[in-house]
């Protein structure tokens, strides 16, 4: 299998799993501005510090309301986060590898492609714009779900995985960074809050049922974290995700390397007591994790998509 | 209402199917009695069902259009054109004859140059040719082919008689919309198909495959045969893919192969790097090698041409092949044909008029309004004057281009390319056409049974390009051994 065909599946896997994280984040998100009191020290703009491209909304909007976070997030192909950018390059990704997944999977990226456009080009663009991010939610899980039962999990769905899940555990230690930035904020009023702000980080990542489902205890910051990233069977969980990942990597050739890169992340998380590093030390724990997810994707980017060795 | 063939009118032209008088030809005898059968609607319905398979079968080429690509659907006639077997074993004689003595030419070119010696052909027109590559002097590809894929298009004139209007040696395309074409029409006409001997199209694939294969420089393994694709952004990407994927060939870009420093050509998978042994390559010659051509080209992949001299790796075509797909050597064609193989052309050349001869140049000059200009190496229709089209402004232009640089022109006159009966709304119109085959070369010689027919959809226009509103028909080989 071409290492450009392994590598654009890749990354068609991640920016679904990217448009569909951003469309859920947002949602989540709006749910918690209505749900708090007015003059709470929480904006729209740490919202935008989550996405990592806090510094180019800055140039490019005057402040960060509602709308223009909105529109950010959403429809500006200018912004490499948005979800029409997401979309967008999801279509080309599989565009040129269009033959090496059933038509259906192509059909389907490309009807979401046109759906965003269509609806961000609508009169009524901005009207019921957070069911219009559900209906984005459910066609990328489509999407997922199409290419899971439809096509031979080969190499080429092995590299689809990868990215899915990489991409995931991506999102989650985002949001995670979101608790942690709160917890040192001094406003105190957030702090009493903690609790609503740790229910909307599970709901964010659709995490919140099966929180309750697995541990059964009030949703504190400790225990929301360490559900977030110990459990091994919620599929948005650092460590199910990375569990996910081996799994793909033993089937790939040449792995070692990069089997030896999950296994540094895993022990990491692992070996991590969360209420030790809480709250202090958390922002610090999520930096290391995300360097190590970073290293996961240099390794796979070394070995199978600029191999440079003779085979 | 249903089809009167007497009332069908090619006027002036040829037409393949009909004779004078309303009569269809032999050959077509079975078709137009059949076309008769059908009322008008149901020939539209017939239409209307090939054009919705196509979009099933999403048949598409791909167009560059304000800024973005278009896949359009591959816009086809039902109508297929008919040619007798007898005459196309005439046709097939004449190409296989054509690209053995193109291939001769450029393999004499480049390396003892006998045909400038013995003044047969003036080295003056080597100096003025875009398509020459000095970087392939001396070098002598297996069987001393170039030319591996060849493209030639076809056209009649009033008279009957079969021209060959260029000979396309760099990346033609068209073949795999020969092939489709012929799936469509066999789900349209099944019933036709059953009562006649219609020759085959769709063995081409494995054709090409053992051509390429028959290139290999590691004779003894099993080749890595590797189509190169300029990629997705190309009008012949659909093409590049399917021929992939019929031969069970990888679909490469530039930036997957890798040539390493035993000037070997790898490519780059998820195993590591994999060495290469043929390329059909899809780029054009400026772009395949970075380091030899084209230093800003992101399409090729460097030393290519190194370990092709070097003969690890086989390029179909070779590069610098082009330099007989020019219209200016092209005028050439019947003399390398009698100079290399002692043979009268069985096929003959469109008669040109060389504009680099000062005597011809006058004569073109004056008579811009009754030819066709041609420039040496433009491709899919653009860049010429067609004389009785044109305007006064046109004329005046193309006279300067032609005097600033003659060696760069040639004109024929304007011939009177043959129709067929064409689907237009709900019943049968001429539009005129021509006609595709495509000659593979390696140890031996295979010519399609046929090839790409394009016609052009708009009344009275003679230009056939796809990009240029043109359609296509499927085309019949009929071995009039009649009924199976």
């Amino acid at each position: 299998m071409l290492s450009r065909v392994a590598e654009r599946l890749y990354w068609m896997a991640r920016y679904i799993e990217r448009a569909e994280n951003t469309a859920r984040l947002l949602n989540a998100y709006n749910m918690l501005m209505l749900d708090l009191p007015r003059g709470v020290g929480l904006s729209w703009s740490q919202l935008i510090d989550i996405s990592g491209n806090g510094e180019d909304f800055a140039r490019r909007y005057r402040s960060a309301n509602e709308r223009n976070t909105l529109a950010f997030m959403l429809s500006d192909r200018a912004n490499s986060g948005s979800i029409i950018d997401s979309v967008t390059l999801a279509r080309e990704n599989l565009r040129t590898t269009r033959d090496i997944v059933p038509s259906e999977g192509f059909e389907s990226i490309n009807e979401l492609l046109m759906f965003v456009r269509r609806r961000l080009a609508s009169r009524n663009a901005r009207k019921n714009v957070y069911d219009f991010l559900s209906d984005i939610v459910l066609r990328c899980q489509g999407i997922t779900g199409l290419l899971a039962g439809t096509m031979s999990h080969d190499a080429a769905y092995q590299f689809v995985r990868l990215g899915r899940n990489l991409e995931r555990a991506d999102m989650t230690t985002r949001i995670l960074d979101v608790g942690s930035a709160t917890l040192i904020a001094s406003d105190s009023e957030l702090q009493r809050l903690e609790n609503r702000l740790w229910t909307w980080l599970l709901r964010a990542l659709s995490a919140h049922q099966m929180y309750r489902q697995t541990v059964r205890r009030q949703v504190t910051g400790p225990v929301a974290a360490g559900f977030l990233l110990h459990d091994t069977l919620f599929p948005r969980a650092v460590l199910h995700t990375t569990g996910e990942i081996r799994a793909c990597l033993k089937s790939l050739p040449r792995n070692t390397s990069a089997i030896r890169s999950v296994g540094r992340a895993e022990r990491h998380i692992r070996e991590t007591d969360i209420h030790s590093v809480f709250p202090a030390d958390f922002h610090d724990l999520i930096d290391e994790i995300q360097l190590e997810l970073g290293d996961i994707h240099e390794s796979i980017h070394r070995t199978w998509f600029a191999p440079r060795s003779k085979g | 209402m249903r089809i009167d063939w007497n009332q069908y009118d090619p006027g002036d032209f040829h037409d393949e199917l009909i004779g004078p008088k309303g009569q269809p030809r032999l050959a077509a005898r079975v078709l137009a009695n059949y076309l008769k059968s059908l009322s008008d609607q149901q020939l539209a319905r017939r239409q209307r069902a090939a054009e919705l398979a196509i979009t099933e079968m999403g048949i598409t080429f791909t167009v560059y259009s304000e800024g973005e690509n278009i896949d359009r659907a591959w816009p086809f006639d039902i109508i297929p054109r008919v040619i007798p077997a007898r005459e196309w074993q005439q046709i097939e004689a004449g190409l296989k004859q054509r690209i053995a003595a193109l291939n001769l030419f450029i393999e004499d070119i480049y390396n003892t140059r006998r045909i400038i010696l013995d003044k047969i052909f003036p080295e003056a027109m080597l100096a003025g040719s875009k398509n020459y590559l000095p970087q392939c002097e001396g070098a002598s590809p297996r069987f001393g082919v170039w030319a591996h894929i060849c493209g030639s298009d076809l056209v009649r004139d009033r008279d009957g008689t079969v021209y060959v209007l260029e000979d396309n040696l760099r990346v033609p395309s068209g073949v795999s919309y020969m092939i489709q074409n012929r799936s469509v029409a066999k789900r349209v006409f099944p019933e036709l198909f059953r009562r006649q001997n219609i020759l085959p199209v769709d063995d081409y694939p494995a054709a090409l495959f053992d051509m390429l294969a028959a290139l290999s420089p590691r004779p003894l393994d099993y080749p890595e045969i590797v189509i190169l694709t300029p990629g997705i952004y190309n009008s012949a990407y659909f093409e590049h893919a399917y021929l992939a994927q019929q031969m069970g060939a990888e679909l490469v870009e530039g930036g997957d192969l890798v040539v390493g420093s035993d000037d070997c050509v790898y490519m780059r998978t998820i195993d590591g790097l994999q060495r290469v042994d043929v390329i059909y390559r899809r780029v054009n010659d400026d772009f395949i090698d970075p380091e030899a051509f084209r230093e800003d080209s992101l399409l090729g992949c460097p030393g290519l041409l190194r370990a092709w001299r070097a003969g690890n790796v086989a390029l179909a075509n070779a590069p610098g092949c082009g330099v007989a797909d020019d219209k200016v050597i092209y005028t050439y064609v019947p003399d390398f044909i009698r100079y290399y193989l002692d043979e009268d052309p069985i096929l003959p050349n469109v008669p040109s008029y060389r504009c680099e001869d000062k005597q011809q140049r006058d004569h073109v000059l004056a008579n811009l309004k009754d030819l066709v200009v041609k420039p040496a190496n433009e491709s899919g229709g653009y860049g010429m004057l067609v004389g009785p089209q044109s305007t006064v402004k046109e004329r005046e232009k193309f006279a300067g281009l032609v005097k600033r640089n003659p060696r760069n022109y040639i004109a024929q006159p304007a011939l009177s390319l043959s129709t067929a009966p064409t689907v237009v709304g709900r019943h049968l119109e001429p539009r005129h056409l021509d006609l595709r085959p495509f000659i593979l070369s390696a140890g031996s010689t295979y010519v399609t049974a046929g090839g790409l027919t394009r016609v052009a959809l708009r009344k009275g226009s003679l230009v056939v390009n796809s990009s240029q509103g043109g359609g296509s028909k499927d085309t019949w080989v009929l071995d009039s051994g009649g009924k199976r």
